[in-house]
């Protein structure tokens, strides 16, 4: 099976993998062998990659698509760096920060949730790797 | 000899700017190459947008959106002119504006009140010295646009449409096409009226069918697809322009180097015919010299 990651800038990811978790906006979502045909909306979090190898490799993603056809996973995203690359705490800044947005006006209130959202996502996946990469 | 120095220093100093120029083309050319480069890895992203769009559209979805439909407001409208923070590159810069400026004057004549965003120092001082009011100004876009500098921008104006503060957004570049072929233009972002077209377009001649699956729902992907296709298009300009801006500057150098070339050999004639004559007047000298002491 194939995995492909793509943001506007460049090709992050492309190779053969044995399984992917997809972290979907309302969930994490599993893709191995020969799966259905599939669009999904990414959330912010983090996306495992089991290789051939057995090994794992962790990437934090936030925002866009991901396409599942003929054993291809190709991966639509905003944003995307290696999990271990995220800084907690300016990450922790970024949750501060969205919290404290202007809330007054319905699409205004939207777009706070939004970012408050996407903000504890990324603060959950960059805790975690401090557990996972400080062992 | 005072003709034939003056014409040798001049030649001197032609050859000195043909080494600057030479190698200022030189330059552009690497640029050129990356510019290049991640301007295809941008196009290979859009091209998947586009498809997840034509899936939609075939799912049975109309493609509603509020940053899709015309706003009868006319209140307040951006326009951002992407220009270059170097000059040396021909016409480029001047293309450019004049785009801009008559997207500007044609915005200004609709909108109460257009905000005009200028990236580049070149643009920046030309608009500031006729008296365009620019609104803000921006050096950091040069020849290699950082997609997550572009996206703050982007954000930030989808963000104040979206609460309609602003009614429209436009964005004047130069479009790279081909190694051959860029021109200025200016282009409609937001509302986005021209992706519909674009997609439905695409749509006709394909023929493939995947029965996909939607999570959460079509309607759902669309949300999350037509910001993200406004965002691309924006970094797509940022791209165009700076990929534009090396081939200008490429053309512009290519042409100086030719023409201190030909000038370096024009100089080198006129300078030896100088001298030759020189040496025939101090040989006519010697010979009239010796001849009258006989």
């Amino acid at each position: 099976m194939k995995c492909v990651a793509v943001t506007p800038e460049k090709t992050v990811f492309d190779s053969e993998v044995e399984f992917v978790v997809v972290p979907l906006f309302d969930g994490e979502y599993g893709v191995g062998k020969d799966h259905s045909p599939v669009v999904g909306r990414i959330g912010a979090g983090e996306l495992r990659l089991t290789l051939n190898d057995g090994s794992v490799e962790r990437w934090y993603v936030e925002g866009g698509f991901v396409e599942v056809v003929d054993n291809t996973v190709s991966l639509l995203t905003n944003r995307a760096c290696l999990l271990r690359e995220l800084n907690l705490e300016s990450v922790r800044q970024e949750y501060e920060t969205a919290r404290t947005l202007p809330s007054n006006s319905p699409e205004l209130m939207e777009i706070r949730n939004e970012s408050i959202e996407r903000a504890r996502a990324k603060l959950r996946a960059a805790e975690k790797a401090e557990n996972v990469f400080s062992r | 000899m005072a003709k034939a120095r003056a014409l040798d220093k001049r030649r001197k100093s032609i050859k000195n700017i043909r080494k600057i120029t030479r190698t200022m083309e030189l330059v552009s050319t690497a640029q050129f190459r990356r510019a290049m480069e991640r301007a295809v890895a941008a196009d290979s992203y859009t091209k998947r947008i586009v498809r997840l769009v034509r899936d939609l559209a075939k799912a049975g979805l109309k493609t509603e959106h509020p940053l899709l439909a015309e706003r009868s407001a006319s209140k307040r409208a951006v326009l951002f002119i992407l220009s270059a923070n170097r000059g040396l590159c021909g016409g480029y810069n001047s293309g450019v504006l004049r785009a801009g400026i008559a997207r500007l004057k044609e915005l200004q004549s609709e909108y109460d009140e257009v905000e005009l965003v200028v990236s580049g120092k070149r643009g920046f001082s030309y608009l500031t010295y006729h008296g365009y009011g620019v609104d803000r100004s921006y050096t950091q876009f040069d020849d290699k646009p950082v997609y997550e500098d572009v996206l703050v921008l982007a954000d930030d104006v989808l963000k104040r449409y979206r609460v309609g503060e602003v009614d429209r957004v436009d964005v004047a570049f130069s479009k790279f096409v081909s190694l051959s072929k860029q021109y200025p233009t200016s282009e409609t972002l937001l509302p986005l009226s021209s992706m519909t077209s674009e997609i439905e377009e695409d749509a006709t001649n394909s023929s493939e069918l995947v029965d996909y699956e939607f999570l959460p729902s079509p309607r759902s992907i669309l949300d999350e697809v037509v910001p993200n296709a406004f965002r691309i298009k924006f970094f797509k300009a940022f791209l165009d322009a700076a990929v534009s801006e090396q081939i200008a500057r490429m053309m512009a150098m290519k042409a100086a180097t030719d023409n201190a070339d030909q000038m370096i050999s024009m100089l080198t004639t006129s300078y030896n015919r100088a001298r030759q004559s020189q040496i025939t007047n101090e040989i006519i000298e010697v010979i009239s010299g010796a001849s009258a002491l006989q």
